[in-house]
């Protein structure tokens, strides 16, 4: 279970998250919508601490982080214990497909190579790339380089995979591909939080939707009764800029 | 005035400035590894923003691009001794080509710092997020993901670098060191055919570089395979990978707000 509590972060004086409170049960997948400079990215970053909170505290499980005062080990559990998917899928551009699940495994989690090796392909395999392994990130295409990041997360064997918007840089035809990974680990009861702008997926895939404005969160409940019946005025808002018409009832 | 031109000469004198190539050869790898040392020590006070320490490494950097080789060669070898007399160091016995590898080192110390600067910033922000992600140290990131990536796209600066020092290395007959000039000089003291000195001369700087302008190629066609779009096999140039990669690197650094 991972839990925050009141967090809070400021870039100078700007305030862009104040004070967020929210609990994901284990096997849950919670998407996090708003629009954007809602600061969805910035808490979703804040939970690995690639973005430092100002303060409030992060928990997974047992495991606790105080953000005014974190040590360095604590940090590095932290990281330890969640899995990141990026928008711009990040990947090593000098180490192939197969290196680049590889490297955590054999690195941090010290897995000799050889095991490290078939978990990593096995991996690759899942998520479609089996015949890929060898391919460096500047051969393969967005959709490809993103599947590759996502079976990098699922290598760790995380606690929570964070998904940072990970279609809005692929082209339209490529996303398809990777909601389909993405749906079918879901299915897997991996937590995962995802930062989102497709709609459809989000309502189709999460079993809890948060949407987020201004640094706080606005509403938050199963999909069925944010995205039909929203009780905030200011979700309604944003759905129905967002949404075709078609797509829901209100 | 010389003798009159004669092409056996420059065979000749080509011949016996060969043996020579090694000293020459010393000093540049000498002075190289030196610089690397001295490079790596003073890009990283600027790399991770030490505020003291970022001041005089730019200083330091400043100064040995700032100022020529060949005065730099004399204060080092002149003025470096006299200011270690005044703290009581003796140092008249230490053998000039000690004094001419520090100079060629210094001076390539202050390119290579800036090219490792502009290396490491130039891997992306985002790959060093995605190692802290996996749960690596900043250690680890740095030796696992943003050096070797530094280290590749660094190549074709230490290439000029390299060669440039082999060519600067010349001036160190000045200070009365043996290396291919040098010796070339004293050829002709006798024969007086200075021309075909000079040409045998050139052409042995010449195929020196040639030879390691090839070499770098190909380190450099090895530690970038990564960004060829086409198979390993495939030896297609490549020079438009190569400058996609640069504006990629100058997006990321813009992104970074760098303060280049």
């Amino acid at each position: 279970m991972i839990k925050l509590k009141q967090i809070t972060k400021s870039f100078g004086r700007q305030q862009v998250l104040k004070g967020i409170d929210l609990t994901v049960e284990k096997g849950e997948v919670v998407a996090i919508l708003g629009p954007s400079g809602s600061g969805k990215t910035t808490l979703l970053r804040c939970i690995n601490y690639l973005e430092k909170p100002s303060d409030g505290e992060i928990s997974i499980d047992e495991f606790t982080v105080h953000c005014r005062k974190p040590n360095k080990k604590d940090i590095h559990t932290l990281r330890q214990k969640t899995a990141m998917v990026f928008q711009n899928y990040n990947l090593f551009r000098h180490k192939t497909a197969l290196e680049n699940v590889m490297e955590g495994l054999v690195i941090v989690k010290k897995l000799p190579k050889e095991e490290a090796r078939n978990k990593s392909i096995e991996l690759l395999e899942k998520v479609g790339l089996g015949n890929k392994l060898d391919s460096y990130p500047s051969q393969l295409s967005g959709g490809q380089q993103q599947r590759v990041g996502i079976a990098r997360a699922l290598a760790l064997n995380p606690e929570v995979i964070l998904f940072d918007e990970p279609t809005s840089a692929l082209d339209p035809e490529l996303v398809g591909e990777v909601l389909a990974v993405i749906r079918k680990i879901a299915k897997e009861g991996i937590t995962m939080i995802i930062v989102t702008h497709e709609m459809g997926f989000a309502q189709d895939v999460a079993n809890h939707v948060v949407f987020m404005d201004e640094g706080a969160i606005v509403e938050e409940g199963p999909p069925k009764v944010i995205f039909q019946s929203p009780k905030e005025e200011r979700t309604k808002q944003f759905l129905a800029r967002i949404t075709p018409e078609s797509a829901y009832s209100i | 005035m010389g003798a009159q031109f004669d092409i056996a000469y420059v065979y000749d004198y080509f011949l016996k400035l060969l043996p020579f190539i090694r000293i020459s050869l010393v000093i540049v790898i000498s002075s190289i590894f030196v610089g690397l040392g001295v490079g790596f020590l003073v890009a990283l006070p600027r790399l991770y923003k030490i505020s003291v320490l970022q001041r005089i490494s730019q200083v330091y950097a400043s100064f040995f691009r700032g100022t020529p080789i060949l005065i730099q060669l004399f204060l080092i070898y002149y003025g470096l001794p006299e200011i270690l007399k005044l703290v009581n160091v003796d140092v008249s016995k230490v053998p000039v080509l000690f004094f001419v590898i520090l100079a060629y080192g210094l001076h390539a110390g202050a390119y290579i710092s800036e090219g490792i600067r502009a290396a490491v910033t130039a891997v992306d922000r985002g790959q060093v997020e995605a190692a802290y992600a996996v749960g690596m140290t900043g250690f680890q990131a740095f030796t696992r993901i943003v050096f070797p990536q530094a280290l590749a796209i660094s190549i074709p600066i230490l290439a000029n670098l390299i060669i440039a020092t082999l060519k600067d290395t010349s001036l160190a007959f000045t200070l009365g060191v043996m290396e291919l000039t040098g010796k070339s000089q004293t050829l002709v003291t006798v024969s007086r055919h200075f021309v075909e000195s000079y040409i045998a001369l050139a052409l042995v700087y010449f195929i020196l570089s040639l030879i390691l302008e090839r070499l770098f190629n190909l380190a450099e066609r090895r530690l970038l395979r990564h960004e060829s779009l086409v198979s390993k096999k495939d030896k297609v140039p490549m020079g438009r990978k190569w400058l996609n990669r640069t504006l990629e690197a100058e997006i990321a650094l813009s992104k970074g707000g760098s303060s280049l």
